[in-house]
């Protein structure tokens, strides 16, 4: 019978086998490549998305952050810009704790509640579709990519390069406002900023002020029962200081309750332990002295703006 | 016997095989080592033939026939052309339910899906272009199933029924590879379905058109819903009416046979079924192997497509805001998309392809020629031939080529930049675009081949519509490259020309270029190939040599 059967089923079993061999052999081929397929592939699709966000960026982001995202002054900051990249510039200004691209994202997305007051008086509108914006999540997506793609040029930039348009809201003495600080070293800041308190002595009652332990803390005894939700009521002081932990003079307690405030908690505040921990820092060590003696006498002047 | 009673008979040994035999008898259904050994040796069958048990006892073989006319085995006769159709269903089975593990028919997640199968999932990127490659296959190959079947006149009694459901198969794919075309979510998928969708619309009376139309995208425009249901329809609804239709098909095949070579027979007879018994080759083991052989073959050539030349495109994110320039429907609808552009909607859309599909069914009963023999069939095989060439036509007309000339600076720019898929400014890619202002009216010396290219498209596109249109004088296309970003370029293309008033005109298009961007066939193998391999993918040769 299979005398009919014109073709060999041994040569039809043959290719069988050398088709499968090449498939297999074809996968194989493909198996080793995946990994660098893969790498490609997603370098690829970063690449796209950052071509769809400068198309999205000129036409709708360009006029007030200007061409290059170097920023307008008077209609929004620049983003390629040294001060926007960097760690200390400003996300560490507007204390934001994730990373910048989820800044970026979440500013496109849902506008940002600037202050009108500032030096920026346009509001940075909502863009997500989610936030009543016109743009697709995707879109504001791609758009962050491609403001975060100016990353290597604006860390590249010199002082006199960067375009350093930063908020009102920056803790930073004025002069101290600028790329060519944010460029220097850890220590060579601290020792600028060390400097320049040398310079700018505040007296106690500026602190009391400027630092806003008046926030937390009262100065004034009718004011005890009022005072003291959120921190020690100071009218007192200078009579229960000394005798608050053994072995420490009262000068010895408020000064370390100043610089490391978990210390030594008054029982009644342990709950709260809100008091920063950053005066150290803040303070030069002329103004901390100066603030425990303040404190601590019992004649001390009060201001009047409480 | 019992198992006991079988060593003492036989031996431990002599139990043992007789025990094996009956398991791989068992496993065959009914054939047993002796046998299968006398099938590889090619001997032939005892009597009664043993070899016919599998076909009344197993379920995967009761569907087929136990022995075919050695006429019809032939590989010239069908050239498997059925099979081959069967078999890409089932490709498509396989890669679409492992394609359906990294999908969520959802337009927020929809494209990010797919990025992430090609950025993420090994063997992602060969799955997709397999279930592609498979898809648009199985469309040929089903035609040409068709083709095949009405040149040998197969649709002739008894088998106008088996015609009948063959031409439901057809639509049934090209609608099954349709509606997976809008899953992607891209701008391709997204406008291609559009069109497609609001030809429905057109289905007279407008109630029943705007219903149909609302149906099917869930929405008056595509959206969520529309895209759960052509995702429904893709893969359940048209899976599952397709297999119905399968073995209704396949029933009738098998049931009335394949019919034999038209001059192996009297005209006005049927004699596949009395199969003299010199003439018979059994399915076991002839057919078998031929059809097993065929299928190995053809995986291995669809892997090697796949891997070697074959790339599913993926253009950008769907856009309802923009129609991209020279929206095209898939190959197999342009035919369609060309009847558009000349008809209206009703007559091109719905009226003209109804008839054609009533009157494709409707050959063999309007056919009353008994003869199946080509030379009495002239009228027929001329009149099928006419009908393939006006398709083509039709076709030809359903691409950009014919009637949606833009203006000549918005084609200029297409032609070398198009809004879609990559030209040939992508394709020589970002290292090759100097910065710089580079004019139609200068000569530059640029030590750069593929960028030298560029400029001659650039030249030649302009020069093109220069002459063709005498609204286009004096034009002047200037390219702007600049450095916009670390790692990405803007292209700005500029036009500048003299209407035939002398009014002056210009245009203006502008895109960017990432370094990392692979905007040709420069993924896996492809490259080897298809011809070009770009810079950024030196990284497949470095990691096989090792580096």
């Amino acid at each position: 019978m299979h005398r009919l059967y014109t073709r060999s089923p041994i040569a039809k079993i043959m290719w069988g086998i050398l088709s499968s061999l090449v498939g297999i052999i074809v996968l194989l081929m493909v198996l080793v490549s995946e990994n660098p397929r893969m790498e490609a592939q997603t370098l690829n699709w970063e690449g796209r998305s950052i071509e769809n966000g400068a198309k999205l960026f000129a036409d709708n982001c360009a006029t007030c952050h200007g061409p290059n995202g170097q920023g307008l002054l008077g209609r929004a900051p620049g983003l390629n810009s040294y001060y926007f990249f960097t760690e200390t510039g400003r996300i560490k200004d507007v204390g934001w704790v994730g990373t910048l691209e989820d800044y970026v994202l979440l500013t496109i997305a849902a506008g940002r509640p600037s202050k009108t007051e500032s030096q920026w008086p346009e509001v940075m509108p909502t863009w997500d579709g989610k936030f009543g914006g016109p743009m697709r999540g995707d879109q504001v997506v791609d758009l962050t990519a491609y403001v975060m793609n100016w990353e290597a040029s604006a860390l590249a930039q010199t002082p006199d390069e960067d375009p350093f348009q930063p908020f009102d809201d920056v803790i930073l003495p004025a002069e101290f406002q600028n790329t060519a600080y944010l460029l220097l070293s850890e220590e060579e800041q601290a020792a600028a900023l060390e400097e320049y308190r040398a310079r700018n002595i505040r007296s106690p009652q500026e602190i009391w002020q400027s630092e806003a332990c008046f926030a937390c803390h009262n100065l004034e005894v009718n004011q005890v029962d009022y005072a003291g939700q959120n921190g020690p009521n100071f009218a007192d002081l200078h009579e229960r200081a000394d005798s608050r932990v053994a072995g420490m003079t009262a000068e010895e307690y408020v000064y370390e309750s100043i610089v490391s405030p978990r210390a030594f908690v008054v029982e009644t505040y342990e709950e709260v332990g809100q008091m920063p921990e950053n005066f150290a820092e803040k303070l030069s060590e002329d103004e901390i002295q100066a603030l425990v003696a303040w404190l601590l006498d019992p004649d001390r002047e009060v201001t009047e703006e409480e | 016997m019992g198992l006991q009673e079988n060593i003492r008979e036989k031996g431990v040994l002599g139990a043992a095989a007789a025990q094996a035999d009956d398991v791989f008898t068992r496993l065959t259904a009914g054939i047993d080592a002796g046998e299968f050994r006398r099938m590889l040796q090619g001997e032939p069958p005892g009597r009664p033939n043993p070899r016919l048990k599998p076909h009344s006892e197993g379920f995967l073989l009761h569907i087929k026939p136990t022995y075919y006319h050695e006429s019809v085995t032939r590989f010239t006769h069908t050239y498997r052309l059925g099979l081959l159709s069967t078999y890409l269903f089932i490709v498509e089975t396989i890669t679409g339910i492992l394609l359906m593990i990294w999908y969520a028919p959802s337009p927020e997640r929809a494209y990010t899906d797919m990025i992430l199968l090609l950025t993420n999932i090994p063997f992602g990127q060969f799955l997709r272009d397999m279930h592609r490659l498979g898809a648009e296959a199985m469309v040929a190959i089903v035609t040409l199933h068709m083709v095949r079947c009405y040149l040998t006149g197969s649709y002739k009694p008894p088998r106008q029924f088996t015609w009948f459901t063959g031409v439901l198969l057809l639509v049934m794919t090209l609608f099954l590879s349709f509606s997976g075309y809008l899953l992607p979510w891209d701008q391709l998928a997204f406008w291609a379905v559009t069109i497609g969708t609001s030809m429905a619309e057109a289905v007279p009376p407008a109630v029943v058109g705007e219903t149909v139309n609302l149906l099917a995208r869930g929405a008056p425009d595509i959206g969520a819903n529309g895209l759960l249901r052509f995702y429904l329809l893709h893969v359940l609804f048209l899976p599952l009416l397709l297999i119905l239709f399968f073995f209704v098909h396949y029933y009738k095949v098998v049931h009335f046979g394949i019919s034999l070579p038209a001059d192996e027979e009297e005209v006005g007879e049927d004699t596949a079924n009395r199969v003299p018994a010199d003439k018979r080759v059994y399915y076991l083991p002839d057919v078998l192997v031929d059809e097993t052989s065929f299928m190995t073959v053809m995986t291995a050539l669809l892997i090697v497509l796949t891997v070697f030349f074959f790339q599913a495109p993926l253009e950008h994110i769907a856009n309802p805001q923009s129609t991209p320039l020279h929206t095209v429907a898939p190959w197999y609808f342009y035919w369609l998309q060309g009847l558009l552009k000349i008809a209206d909607k009703f007559i091109a859309g719905v009226l003209l392809p109804g008839v054609l599909l009533v009157l494709l069914m409707a050959i063999p009963y309007l056919d009353y020629n008994p003869s199946r023999r080509g030379k009495d069939r002239k009228v027929a095989i001329v009149a099928g031939i006419v009908a393939g060439v006006v398709m083509i036509i039709w076709s030809w007309m359903g691409t950009p080529e014919y009637a949606v000339e833009g203006a000549p600076s918005v084609e200029i720019v297409q032609d070398v930049m198009p809004e879609e898929g990559s030209g040939i400014s992508r394709e020589i890619g970002y290292k090759h675009l100097p910065l710089g202002v580079w004019r139609t009216d200068e000569v530059y010396d640029v030590h750069d081949h593929e960028f030298e290219e560029l400029l001659h498209e650039f030249n030649i596109a302009v020069d093109y519509y220069r002459r063709a249109d005498p609204d286009f004088n004096a034009p002047i296309g200037i390219l702007t490259i600049t450095q916009d970003q670390p790692g990405l370029k803007k292209l700005n293309w500029e036009i500048t020309w003299f209407d035939a008033e002398g009014t002056a005109g210009e245009y203006k298009k502008t895109f960017w270029l990432h370094e990392d961007s692979l905007y040709w066939e420069q993924y896996g193998w492809k490259h080897l190939f298809l011809g070009y391999v770009a810079d950024g993918w030196n990284s497949l040769s470095g990691a096989l040599v090792g580096e």
